[in-house]
């Protein structure tokens, strides 16, 4: 009687802990016929306008720039850097210009039952060309970079919590960015893997160097989830 | 002669089958979609020529699905010259490959989907050459994906390819189309199984089943020295724990009960259950000659918590799965009597074993309630019921000195059908 009593609590506590703990998300999808991530090869679009810098007072205060001309300054900055550190990963990389994709609609891709990522994508049956009118075969879609202190990438893509406010800002522990991507398929005008990354970086002192390690790491990490999410 | 018969029945089945096999179709994915009876086919292709004959592929549809009636076929011009419609057309036929599903097909682009919607009960099939076969996607107005879609083995004869396309695609019932006015009707008529969890549902029924001392799936053995004991003497038995040493177990058991389930999900039931257990007197007694019949009926209260969780898998069917678990007092009614002219029994007869007045006991199990028109239920259930001694009185300083009591571990396993009216009051 008394280990089918012991049994009867395990079950039961073991049921509320999968029904209670389940609340993580996925934050990546691949296409089924995603099976080798870009190896030197790789256009990019979007960087240009992808970023967007919140806190700009903030970050204005310790780069010294008037809080007028943060933005301007702070997203270019973050556009050059990243274009550098790309090319020193792909050794054929073409960035498409910024009007590429102007004419696309804005669309959502599904992650997880919550969570939706805004994109633009190139139409179905229109290859997209580069400035010489080629056709790379595989564009990275970088649709949005927004980078600022201690953000949490469930507090914009997870609809259910997106509305809600932010807590009292407290002192930044990290600068951190949140980046969402699209590896698209220009053969055949499909996404091969979409995914929501966050990166945190602690600081200290906020400089331009820390912003720029930040953009590196940025990079490294959509590499390496590239990577990952082949199959 | 008859068994001639099934074998060339046979053989044909099974050169059907192979033939079925030759034919080179590879159907990628399939989902729910209406063939109407006489259907409008748009046939959509981007190719120079089509590889099929729009006339002769509905002659073949005829043949093919004698439920089809009267199909009219044609090409689909205005897509074929639609420049949006174009694009999505080479984007499919790039696209659709083995493995994939519906909805990695689907169109993306607003305009295109529009068209689609606009079908109404129309239903496109698209064709694109792929040199040594075909692909075919067919699409209607309920989803921008394609509802089902394939390859077929290209083929120079037209008829041929048509009636191959025919049995892959359009082998399927037929329904018959609405007009107009039905298609608006259909649009805002309530969904079927849209149903409401009612706050309250409630039922009394009435049930009759059977009880054993065996519960099944358990050794046998647990129980034997119960079920195999005899009263010697009115009152000697090997031993006492069990009631089932001294009476019957298998025996029919009724129930009359009523309950109630809040919000779909947990409720009560209180019940009363009866059966009538004769006492197993060892024959070789002669003790026993005296007596005309001696028997104890078996009365038992109780109350139930119950859960549950409700399906409906058609409309006019509820079915509530439920497990239980509760309390019950039993009683046990002794009818004794002696043959006629025999006054005074033997003192053996007067010293007889007596139960407790009241048992208190425990019972789980689980079972389903299948409700039809939201009122008339039968319902099968089955579990565990004990009787035992009230083991909250305190024990006493001469608890050690009391006897046992007779019947303290008196388990039993039942099943059931009831009958059950239900109503949300």
């Amino acid at each position: 009687m008394g280990s089918f009593v012991k049994v009867l609590t395990w079950l039961i506590v073991s049921a509320l802990l999968i029904s209670g703990c389940a609340d993580s998300y996925q934050w990546s999808k691949s296409h089924p016929d995603y099976h080798k991530a870009p190896y030197g090869d790789l256009a990019v679009a979007g960087v240009q306008d992808a970023f967007v810098l919140t806190r700009s007072a903030w970050f204005a205060k310790r780069l010294q720039v008037s809080t007028d001309s943060i933005q301007i300054l702070g997203t270019q900055f973050c556009a050059q850097a990243m274009i550098k550190e790309m090319k020193g990963a792909y050794s054929n990389l073409i960035v498409l210009s910024e009007n590429a994709l102007a004419d696309a609609p804005e669309e959502s891709q599904k992650l997880d039952d919550r969570i939706f990522m805004k994109g633009k994508l190139p139409e179905q049956g229109v290859v997209v060309k580069d400035s010489a009118g080629n056709i790379p075969p595989q564009i990275l879609l970088i649709h949005e970079v927004i980078v600022g202190t201690d953000l949490n990438r469930e507090s914009f893509f997870d609809y259910a919590v997106m509305h809600n406010e932010s807590p009292e800002r407290t002192a930044a522990k990290n600068i951190s960015a949140v980046v969402s991507y699209t590896l698209w398929d220009n053969e055949k005008q499909r996404p091969l893997f979409s995914a929501v990354d966050e990166i945190q970086r602690p600081v200290t002192v906020m400089t331009w160097e820390e912003l720029d390690a930040l953009v590196r790491q940025i990079v490294s990490e959509i590499r390496k989830n590239l990577y990952m999410g082949a199959k | 002669m008859k068994s001639i018969k099934s074998l060339i029945l046979f053989l044909l089945v099974a050169i059907a089958t192979t033939a079925s096999a030759v034919y080179a179709s590879d159907v990628y994915f399939e989902s729910k979609w209406t063939l109407w009876k006489d259907p409008d086919i748009l046939i959509w292709t981007v190719d120079k020529d089509l590889p099929i004959d729009p006339r002769e592929f509905c002659l073949s549809l005829k043949r093919n699905n004698t439920a089809i009636g009267d199909p009219k076929c044609r090409t689909l011009g205005e897509w074929e010259r639609d420049s949006i419609a174009v694009r999505y057309a080479g984007w499919l036929s790039n696209n659709m490959e083995p493995g994939l599903t519906s909805n990695y097909l689907k169109a993306r682009h607003p305009s295109m989907r529009g068209k689609i919607q606009e079908l109404e009960d129309r239903i496109v099939m698209f064709i694109a050459d792929k040199g040594s076969n075909l692909q075919i996607a067919i699409f209607d107005e309920t989803s921008s994906e394609p509802r089902t879609a394939g390859t077929v083995q290209k083929k120079a004869d037209k008829i041929a390819l048509g009636d191959e396309i025919a049995s892959t695609f359009f082998d399927r019932k037929t329904s018959r189309r609405l007009s107009k006015e039905e298609r608006q009707k259909k649009l805002t008529e309530p969904d079927d199984y849209y149903k409401e969890v009612p706050n309250l549902r409630a039922w009394g029924g009435i049930s009759a089943g059977y009880a054993q001392a065996h519960v099944p799936v358990t050794p046998y053995s647990w129980v034997h020295r119960h079920v195999k004991s005899q009263v010697r003497n009115y009152r000697i038995t090997r031993d006492s724990v069990s009631l089932w040493n001294f009476i019957d177990d298998s025996t029919p058991l009724f129930t009359l009960y009523a309950g109630a389930i809040w919000y779909g999900f947990i409720g009560g039931e209180i019940f009363y259950r009866y059966s009538n257990h004769t006492v197993k007197t060892d024959k070789s007694d002669s003790v026993y000659q005296e007596l005309d019949h001696w028997e104890f009926g078996q009365h038992e209260i109780g109350l139930n918590l119950m859960l549950t969780k409700t399906y409906s898998p058609i409309k006019l069917l509820d079915i509530h799965l439920f497990g239980f678990i509760g309390f019950q007092y039993s009683f046990y009614a002794e009818d004794i009597q002696l043959k006629k002219g025999v006054e005074l029994g033997s003192k053996a007869y007067r010293a007889r074993i007596k139960f407790e007045d009241v048992y208190k006991g425990a019972l789980f199990g689980g079972g389903s309630q299948f409700v039809f028109k939201d009122h008339y239920g039968v319902s099968l259930r089955t579990g565990i019921a004990s009787r035992g001694k009230n083991i909250y009185s305190d024990p006493t300083p001469d608890a050690a000195a009391e006897p046992t009591t007779i019947g303290a571990m008196t388990v039993d396993w039942f099943i059931s059908l009831g009958l059950e009216y239900h109503w949300n009051p």
